[in-house]
Parts: structure tokens; C-alpha cells; sequence
């Protein structure tokens, strides 16, 4: 049985590309994170930091065949912006060179389509070889766009290491706690007053397929991945269940301010997705990968559970 | 409750006919209702019901050339006068409620467009997209139908003196047709250059506003009921390398823009002085 390592071991996504890949493969997980209380890992689970020694002697112990990196540690978590650089790019660089030494065969990195950046001028259909504009606007999300540069960078030079980066749309499902989830699931969703960009969505299992058909594909590179159909934010909101509230858009920091202080953090780079479109075009995946999404976007919203 | 009287819009001015046929002009509908760009069956039936309005009852639009419209994408190259767009407005109602088949036209808007709530979502649902060479790309290889106006604004606000008279003309609609192998259509508008006779542009203040051009509209804010004409000519397709020099393309464009001008000629000589009731056929 192929070894596979699978960072970010206690997110909701590795979670469901777990249990995707538990009867083909054996699986090892590691998070600088504990596991979630009630959650179980199928296989074997350690606590340590990418950068660590001990991250080292996982790789001289087991001989991993592929790595699922999915360990990017999201703005919201409560870190300063140095730590999270740190974990992210330096993380990412010191597991990329861990896969070289010990001639991994594989690695699949999950950046996000957040690189991209949401602009006025984006046109539709972003493909992989349009310019990440991201951190044009918002600074803060410099550590994904360098996660995703180191990344691409490492592919480019080390072809013995097939890597593959997708930058994926939003991904939803009961698992995923991600901000745009927990956005979504609630009551009263705010939005700005005017504006009704569109927006994609991937399900969890869909993503999780992709995940494993870059795991056993032969091509390499960075492809976006994308759920089946496009739909308006505020519809979105009202197929899963919650009431759009629109705010005049020069609140919205007020009203961020606000949350921040409530203990409720909510990026600010988020704030331009919620006035313009960011759509990309996965035609390259479907064609390299042979991938195509089972659940389509009006089925997976409306089948988000809303917190009884 | 703006729904509700939504609805009530669609339902008292359109018929089941009509309804069905903004229907058969939509494609690339995902299972949430929308196609990529934003367009929704819904808003698409609300504004057709306010602008078939004007088209039928206040410009009693006439048109002719439809047998020259081939079937499948087309670009759509036309006159562009009247300070604001309202030919654009009569083009894709005529093509959706009188083609068969019923086809929706997608115009290309200002590149700030998205920027302003509320008219950003407005064109986004009914079909107008950002003028971009990617997105009228990807409008095409999906089988939609596109407009292109390439006088631009300059042909927009020209004021009532330069009627029917022809603007500069962009060379990039040529190359995304050669490049994509669409046909173009060139269509002539005659009447919606009198309907806001604007005698001057007000460029200096305009400049200190930022706007393109400010128009001093003789007759008052609202247009006039002139009658309109829309002549469809023959279609024209290039074919050839799409990177030849601007010079080659040039002469393309020239050949698009002297059959816009013979539509627009044969429709001013048969619709005569008469601007509210002539037709140009």
C-alpha cells in the first residue's frame, strides 16, 4: 500500500479527503494542531510543526510515495502576520525540499483562488496564467500568494517532484469550517448594499475527488479547480437558508472594526470578493485530470446544514 | 417586494410567447439559474418588459436584413449616436423578441462599470459584460452573440450637426472575428441620431468633470419618438492571419464601416425628412 502524508491533518477538508483515500492508501496525518475532540484521523496522526526536526525523521521513517498538502494556516486563524508567514511559506519550503530529499514521488499543494484577487477590471474565466493580483490590494494575504510561488517555483525547478498546485474556488460542505462556511450558515448574512458579484462553489467531496485524481494523474503544474455552475452571492445566501442584509459599502470597515472587537475576525480582503466577481475557468484540470464536478452548485448550497 | 413587482412587470407586459422566448435565448445555464457572466432568465424578462415598451409603442422600431443574420455567433457592428445608448437598447430588443431564433445579444460596457453598485448588477443580469478581449473571447468560443459599437463614446456623444456621419473606427473588433472566425453583421441605425439632438458637447467643462462629454440637448432631457430603422447587412467573415500589421487590418475595418455607411445611406433615402414617421426600408 502507498504511504501518503497529509498535512493540516485536523482541518475539516483533510478530514474528507481522508476518508476518500483510507481504502487505497495508507495514510499518515500531521498537524501542529491537536485533533479536534470526537474527531479521528484514519491512520496515524502526529503533532508536529513542518519546520521540526521530527518532521524529518517522519520522512526517513516511512518513505512517503506522495504528500496532500493542505496545511495553510487561513487568515483568521489568531496569529500574528509574521507567525502565519512563517508557517505558511517557510513550512511549505521546508516540506517541499523534505520531498526532495527522500524522492517523494508526488506532492499536491491546495493554495486557494483568493491569489487571483477580486479587482473590477477581473475579466471571467481567470485562467492559471493570469497574474496573482491579491496582494495588490491586500497586503495581508501575502503569505498564500508566496505559499503558492514557492510552490510553483519548486515544481519548476525539481521535475522529479511532481507537483501539482490547485487553487481551488470556495469549498463548502457540513465538514468544512472555513470562513466562507461559516459565513454562509449564518441567519443574517451581510452584503454590500449594491453589489451582487458572482460566485463559485466546490463541494467537499468534490474536492476531495480532485485531490485524488491529482494524486493519481501524471501531469503536473498549478490548475484551478471549480464546482459545476456559477450563481449571484445573494441567491447563494437565500438557497442555503440565511437572509442577505445589505450595508452600504462605506461601513464595511466600520462594521469589521466592530466584529474585530467582538472577537469575531473577519479578513478584510474578503470584503472586495463581495463586490467583484473572481470566476475561474478549471477547463485545464477537467482536460489533464479527466475531472468533472458530481454535485452541482444549487445542490450543495441548499444542502448546507444551518446550525439548528 | 421589489420581487413582487417584478414578477408583476414580467407578467402584465410580456406574453407567454415572449416569456418563452427569453427562455430559448439563454445558454450556459448552470443548475443555480445563472450563466457565468450573471445573466438570470428573471431580470432578463423585466428589462425586456420595460424596454419592448419603448420599442414597440414610443420608436416603433422597423426592421430589416433579418435573412441576412446567419445562424450561430455573430458580431453585431453597428452605429453608435443618441448622447445615451438607447440604439444598443432597441438592437437587443429586436433580436430577442423578433429573430427566430431569439438570440441575446451581449454588449460590452465601460471598463468602470463594475465599480458602480446597483448599475453593476444591473448589467451583469441582463446580459452586458465588461469590455475586456478575454471576456468577449470566452462570450464567443461559448456560442454567444456580441455587439460591438467601435466609434465608442466619440460616436456616442457627437452632436446633431455630424449625424450619420461615421466616427474612427477601432481595429479590434476585426481581430477578435478573425481570430474567434465569427461573422460580422454590419448593422445601421437610423433614427436614434435624431432622438437627443445635442448641439454641443461642452468639452471644456466636460474634461474638468472627467466625463467623456457633457451634451446640451436642445430639445429637453427626454428623447424624441422619432422612428427607427434597423438595417441588417449582408454578413462579412475574414479570414486570415489575426496578427497581420494594423495597416491590413485597417482596410477590414474600412470594408465594415463602408457597408454600415451604404445601410445607413439606403435607409436615410428611403426614410426621406420625415424623422417621426418615415421608415427606412
Amino acid at each position: 500500500m502507498k504511504k501518503i502524508l497529509i498535512t493540516g491533518a485536523t482541518g475539516g477538508l483533510a478530514l474528507v479527503v481522508a476518508d476518500v483515500l483510507k481504502e487505497k492508501y495508507e495514510l499518515f496525518g500531521v498537524d501542529p494542531r491537536p485533533l479536534h475532540a470526537g474527531d479521528l484521523f484514519p491512520g496515524k496522526f502526529f503533532q508536529v510543526d513542518y519546520r521540526q526536526r521530527k518532521m524529518a525523521d517522519l520522512f526517513r521513517l516511512h518513505s512517503f510515495d506522495a504528500i496532500i498538502h493542505l496545511g495553510r494556516v487561513p487568515i483568521a486563524a489568531k496569529l500574528r502576520k509574521t507567525q502565519r508567514f512563517n508557517l505558511n511559506v517557510l513550512g511549505t519550503r521546508s516540506l517541499l525540499d523534505l520531498a526532495l530529499k527522500y524522492k517523494v514521488k508526488s506532492v499536491i499543494v491546495l493554495s486557494t483562488f483568493h491569489v487571483y484577487g477580486a479587482h473590477q477590471h477581473n475579466h471571467l474565466y481567470i485562467s492559471e496564467d493570469d497574474p496573482l493580483l491579491a496582494s495588490q490590494t491586500f497586503p495581508e494575504i501575502v503569505d498564500a500568494v508566496e505559499l503558492d510561488n514557492v510552490s510553483v517555483a519548486f515544481s519548476l525547478r525539481n521535475p522529479e517532484v511532481r507537483t501539482v498546485i490547485l487553487r481551488p474556488t470556495n469549498i463548502i460542505g457540513d465538514r468544512i469550517k472555513n470562513q466562507v462556511s461559516t459565513y454562509l450558515r449564518g441567519k443574517l448574512c451581510p452584503v454590500l448594499l449594491g453589489y451582487d458579484p458572482m460566485w463559485q462553489f466546490i463541494h467537499e467531496l468534490d474536492m476531495a475527488n480532485a485531490i485524488l485524481l491529482a494524486l493519481e494523474g501524471n501531469k503536473s503544474g498549478m490548475y484551478n479547480v471549480s464546482g459545476e455552475g456559477v450563481i449571484a452571492f445573494s441567491h447563494a445566501i437565500r438557497l442555503v437558508g440565511g437572509a442577505p442584509i445589505a450595508i452600504p459599502s462605506f461601513f464595511s470597515r466600520a462594521i469589521l472594526r466592530g466584529l474585530k472587537f467582538a472577537g469575531q475576525y473577519f479578513p478584510k480582503h474578503l470584503v472586495d470578493f463581495f463586490k467583484y466577481p473572481v470566476v475561474i475557468s478549471d477547463k485545464a484540470f477537467r482536460k489533464d485530470f479527466g475531472y468533472e464536478p458530481k454535485i452541482s452548485t444549487a445542490d450543495a448550497l441548499s444542502g448546507l446544514k444551518l446550525p439548528d | 417586494m421589489l420581487r413582487d413587482l417584478r414578477k408583476k412587470m414580467i407578467s402584465s407586459y410580456l406574453s407567454n410567447e415572449e416569456k418563452s422566448k427569453v427562455e430559448r435565448a439563454l445558454k450556459n445555464l448552470a443548475s443555480t439559474g445563472f450563466d457565468p457572466w450573471g445573466v438570470n432568465p428573471d431580470s432578463v424578462k423585466a428589462s425586456i418588459a420595460f424596454t419592448s415598451f419603448l420599442y414597440r409603442h414610443y420608436f416603433r422600431v422597423v426592421n430589416s436584413g433579418f435573412e441576412n443574420i446567419p445562424t450561430g455567433r455573430c458580431l453585431f457592428v453597428s452605429n453608435h449616436s443618441g448622447q445615451i445608448p438607447i440604439d444598443a437598447m432597441l438592437i437587443t430588443t429586436a433580436l430577442l423578441l423578433e429573430l427566430e431564433p431569439p438570440r441575446l445579444l451581449r454588449g460590452m460596457v465601460e471598463k468602470w462599470a463594475p465599480s458602480l453598485p446597483f448599475i453593476s448588477t444591473f448589467f451583469s443580469r441582463c446580459g452586458q459584460v465588461t469590455g475586456d478581449i478575454h471576456n468577449a473571447k470566452s462570450l464567443l468560443e461559448r456560442g454567444e452573440s456580441l455587439m460591438v459599437f467601435p466609434e465608442g463614446v466619440t460616436g456616442l456623444g457627437k452632436p446633431i450637426f455630424n449625424r450619420y456621419e461615421l466616427q474612427s473606427f477601432g481595429t479590434g473588433f476585426v481581430r477578435l472575428a478573425m481570430e474567434t472566425k465569427t461573422p460580422i453583421v454590419p448593422v445601421g441605425v437610423i433614427g436614434c441620431e435624431e432622438a437627443l439632438p445635442s448641439i454641443s458637447k461642452l468639452m471644456p467643462l466636460a474634461k474638468k468633470m472627467g466625463i467623456p462629454y457633457l451634451p446640451v440637448i436642445a430639445t429637453g432631457l427626454i428623447p424624441l419618438p422619432t422612428k427607427v430603422t434597423i438595417r441588417y447587412g449582408k454578413p462579412i467573415l475574414f479570414e486570415g492571419n489575426p496578427d497581420e500589421p494594423d495597416s491590413e487590418v485597417k482596410k477590414k475595418v474600412e470594408l465594415v464601416k463602408d457597408s454600415i455607411n451604404a445601410e445607413i445611406l439606403m435607409g436615410l433615402k428611403a426614410r426621406g425628412e420625415k424623422i417621426f414617421t418615415g421608415v427606412g426600408i
